[in-house]
């Protein structure tokens, strides 16, 4: 498959503990993502999902193992893996437009083109209105949406985002999600996204990488078949049949997890 | 109280509910007025020997004398001029190092265990040694009040730029920020209003030590007025050298905090 744009190989991740001994967080962990598909990490508290994320992202050193990016390993973070932190990572001192041309501007994107792709990106995350404002008087989620933009304009290859929508309200996560599958149909970014929410792992995953604590394991590879194609509206998706018994599967499985 | 917020009992004493523009002042200029006026009325009624407590009015007449005929303002002028000097100087010296300490592990690692030593050493202790190297000139006076803050003013700005949060530098990163660009793009702008902060706060010691450094190694600035005053027992001419130090720290503090809101407006509108 030279489909697969990403290629996690046998990683693990052990942790020396300032007190002395160390901790597995990851195990030999290895699964791939095809170029234009989102992937989810599901899996428990402590089981490693953030940990492989940044080391994809290059932020955290591997103890084995190789990511490969178009086959080759990356060493060290770059602009060709953007990361949406699920804490606040807004530049307080710019307005939401120089936040979201940042990453073009240390690029080299001329001023202009800057300026135009930026007001794309927000305009797509619906904060055309705020462009101007200081992001410290946003809310938490516009200021999320600000950081999502702010990656997505600077184009990367693939986007890492841990729990981006962990802290939103009901409503707006929603809508980001669905945001999510919108720009994956216009962009064909490749995605990797962190989560415990089993319901948004379903919605928007092309694949749900399942994985167990302690250390961190892949458990299970999870294709949810059921659904035909990309669906927009979650709606559709949580009726579609099919849905309720991976449902019910993933809570299982996490259940299992809890016991252990 | 005519702008007491709806729903809330108007009460003088509020958990952390802002006082009004108008109770401020007030408290503002009461404390003053009750700090004048048992003042007054101690000087009046003969609680305290005049000689050792001058009333106010003879205080405040007196820094207009000094203004006027006995050629104060040079010596104001020459203290606020070391002060600035080697304020200007510890900042170009605390502000890159500090910075480079706080994004720089390997640079901290040298400077830190140098730097905490001599923060506990009293920059006073070093008056007879740098009276010896530097004689009487400018030089001592300017190396006391620099000795005094650098240390402090350094690790400082090195704990505010090491608090710069993980997130903003790990963005930068992913966005393809290097070294460089990180260091000056992202974690100098975010450390900046803190590094604001720590000056006002370095720059009122800075005022302690111009007086140490005046009373005990000069002849001119306030401090060493002060003490040509304390020799004829003219204790109006060092109460009011007090309060023309008192007034010039205030004015500086004021100026910080008017840097802080022009430099800084997107912290502002946090509130
Ligand atoms: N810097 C670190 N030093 C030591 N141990 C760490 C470090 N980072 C993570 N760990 C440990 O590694 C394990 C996995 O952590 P990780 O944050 O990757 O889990 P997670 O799946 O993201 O959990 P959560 O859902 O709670 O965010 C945990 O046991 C954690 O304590
Ligand atoms: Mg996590």
């Amino acid at each position: 498959m030279s489909q697969d744009l990403l290629k996690i190989r046998n990683v693990s991740k052990v942790f020396s503990l300032p007190k002395g001994g160390e901790l597995t967080a990851v195990d030999d962990v290895s699964f791939t993502v095809e170029k234009g598909s989102i992937c989810v990490l599901l899996g428990p508290s402590g089981s490693g999902k953030s940990t492989i994320l940044r080391m994809v992202a290059g932020l955290e050193s591997r103890t084995e193992g190789a990511v490969l990016l178009n086959d080759t390993p990356i060493e060290g973070p770059g602009r060709e893996r953007g990361m949406v932190f699920q804490a606040y990572s807004s530049f307080d001192w710019m307005s939401v437009g120089k936040n979201v041309e940042f990453g073009m501007k240390i690029n080299g994107v001329p001023a202009d083109e800057r300026r135009a792709r930026a007001e794309r990106f927000i305009g797509l995350v619906g904060l055309s209105k705020f462009i101007d404002t200081y992001p410290s008087r946003l809310s938490g989620g516009m200021r999320q949406r600000v950081a999502i933009a702010r990656t997505l304009a600077n184009e990367p290859e693939v986007l890492l985002m841990d729990e981006p929508f962990g802290a939103l309200d009901a409503e707006t996560r929603w809508q980001m999600q669905e945001l999510m599958i919108d720009v994956a149909e216009a962009s064909g970014t490749t995605m990797i996204i962190v989560t415990h929410d089993i319901e948004e792992a379903i919605f928007l995953a092309d694949k749900i990488v399942f994985l167990s604590s302690h250390p961190g394991r892949v458990k299970e590879e999870i294709t949810p078949l059921f659904k035909p194609g990309r669906l927009r509206n979650k709606e559709d998706v949580i009726a579609l049949p099919g849905y309720s018994e991976l449902e019910r599967k993933i809570m299982r499985m996490m259940r299992e997890e809890g016991h252990k | 109280m005519s702008n007491a917020p709806a729903g809330r009992k108007p009460r003088l004493m509020q958990v952390r509910v802002p006082v009004s523009r108008r109770q401020g002042l007030i408290s503002a200029f009461g404390i003053w007025f009750l700090f004048f006026g048992v003042w007054i009325l101690a000087s009046s009624l003969g609680w305290v020997n005049p000689i050792l407590v001058p009333p106010p009015g003879q205080v405040f007449a007196t820094i207009i004398r000094l203004f006027a005929e006995q050629d104060f303002g040079s010596d104001v002028m020459i203290s606020i001029f070391r002060v600035l000097i080697a304020f200007a100087l510890a900042c170009a010296v605390a502000v890159p190092l500090g910075v480079a300490m706080g994004a720089f592990p390997a640079i901290n690692a040298v400077i830190a265990p140098f730097v905490s030593a001599w923060r506990y050493l009293p920059a006073p202790s070093f008056i007879p040694i740098l009276l010896m190297w530097f004689g009487t000139g400018e030089t001592p006076k300017l190396a006391l009040l620099f000795l005094g803050v650098i240390f402090f003013l350094v690790t400082l700005i090195a704990d505010h730029t090491r608090e710069v949060r993980k997130e903003l530098i790990e963005t930068a990163m992913t966005l393809g920020a290097n070294r460089w660009v990180t260091v000056f793009q992202v974690m100098l702008p975010a450390v900046l209003p803190n590094i604001l902060i720590a000056m006002r706060q370095m720059l009122a010691v800075v005022w302690t030590y111009l007086v140490i450094a005046e009373i005990v190694a000069s002849t001119t600035g306030i401090g060493a007025m002060m003490m040509r005053a304390r020799r004829f027992l003219h204790t109006d001419e060092i109460l009011a050298g007090i309060i023309v130090i008192g007034a010039l720290g205030m004015a500086f503090d004021v100026g910080f905090a008017y840097l802080h809101r022009r430099l800084f407006p997107y912290l502002e509108e946090k509130r």
